[in-house]
C-alpha cells in the first residue's frame, strides 16, 4: 500500500481506518490487494476510476491517448482547468485526491491487439470503457483470445435520456459481463446521469468480482 | 440445431461467418463472434463456416462511453 505522509494533520493510518469504515465488513483487504484495468478514461472510465478508487482498490491502471476537452465535461469526471491535459493525467490527479493510499499507473496509449498484452496483463480483472463499437468489439476480441481466463467487465448503450432501468448487466459467459442498454447510441447525445448509471453497473459487478461473487 | 444467440436458425450448414454478418445490418467492425464459445477472429470471417449444432454468439457493440 502507497502511504502518504501526514494527511490534514492526522497520522496515515488513521485516516485510512476512518476512509474504510462504511466500506462493506470484510471488504476492505481483498479490495486494496485488487488490480484493475481500465481501458478508456472517458464518461464510463472516469466514473469507474472513481467509485474504485474511493472503495480502496488498490492498484488502478489507465490507459486513454485523448486529452479533454470542453465538450467532454458534461459526462466526464473531469474540471475546466483540466481542459487539454491528457485524460490519464488529470484522472490520476483526480483519484490522488479522493484516496492517496492506493497505486495508480497512467499511461497516455492507444491500446491495440499488440499492446493489450503490455498494459493489461498484469491486471486482475480489465475493465472496457471505450466509445466507439469497434474499439469495444477489437478489446473483446483480444482480451477473449490472450486472456480468456481473464474477467472483462464491458457496457454498450447508454446514451439519450431513455429509462435508467433499461440498464442492466449481463454474463455472456464466464468472465464477460457487458453493462447498458444494448442499443442506443451516442448519436443521440450522452449525458452524466445516463453514462453515470452505465459506469455503476461495470465498478459494481467489477467490485463483486473482487469481492469473490461472479453472478450478475 | 445451429443456434444463433440461442434461437434456433435456419441458417445452412457450410455458411460461413461473413455470409451470416452481410445479412445483418450492423457493421461487422461492431460485432464479435463465438462458435461454441470460442471468439473468431474478424480475419477468420471469410473462411469459417459454420457446422451442424454450432452454438453461435453474436455480440453487438453499440457508440457511446469514452
Amino acid at each position: 500500500m502507497h502511504t502518504p505522509p501526514v494527511i490534514q494533520g492526522q497520522a496515515p493510518d488513521q485516516v485510512y481506518t476512518q476512509m474504510k469504515a462504511r466500506n462493506v465488513t470484510a471488504s476492505t483487504a481483498k479490495l486494496s490487494a485488487a488490480h484493475v484495468a481500465i481501458a478508456g478514461a472517458g464518461g464510463l472510465g472516469s466514473n469507474i476510476a472513481i467509485a474504485l478508487a474511493r472503495i480502496g482498490v488498490g492498484t488502478l491502471t489507465l490507459v486513454d491517448f485523448d486529452v479533454i476537452e470542453l465538450s467532454n465535461l458534461n459526462r466526464q469526471q473531469y474540471k475546466l482547468s483540466q481542459v487539454g491535459m491528457p485524460k490519464v493525467t488529470a484522472l490520476k490527479q483526480n483519484l490522488q485526491e479522493f484516496n492517496p493510499f492506493i497505486t495508480i499507473h497512467a499511461y497516455q496509449e492507444k491500446l491495440t491487439p499488440a499492446t493489450i498484452s503490455k498494459y493489461l496483463s498484469s491486471a486482475d480483472i480489465i475493465c472496457e470503457a471505450f466509445d466507439a463499437p469497434q474499439e469495444k468489439a477489437m478489446l473483446l476480441e483480444a482480451v477473449g483470445t490472450q486472456f480468456p481466463a481473464k474477467p472483462l467487465v464491458m457496457a454498450t448503450g447508454m446514451a439519450g435520456i431513455h429509462s435508467a432501468n433499461t440498464i442492466t448487466t449481463k454474463q455472456l459467459r464466464p468472465n464477460l459481463y457487458i453493462a447498458g442498454d444494448g442499443t442506443s447510441t451516442g448519436a443521440k447525445g450522452l449525458m452524466a446521469p445516463r453514462v453515470m448509471i452505465a459506469a455503476g453497473h461495470e465498478a459494481n459487478m467489477i467490485t463483486r468480482l473482487i469481492l469473490g461473487k461472479t453472478t450478475i | 440445431m445451429l443456434t444463433i444467440n440461442g434461437e434456433p436458425a435456419a441458417t445452412a450448414t457450410g455458411t460461413t461467418i461473413l455470409a451470416l454478418l452481410t445479412a445483418r445490418h450492423t457493421p461487422i467492425e461492431h460485432l464479435v463472434v463465438e462458435v461454441n464459445g470460442q471468439i473468431i477472429h474478424h480475419t477468420d470471417f471469410a473462411t469459417t463456416t459454420l457446422q451442424t449444432d454450432d452454438q453461435v454468439e453474436i455480440i453487438t457493440f453499440v457508440g457511446g462511453g469514452r
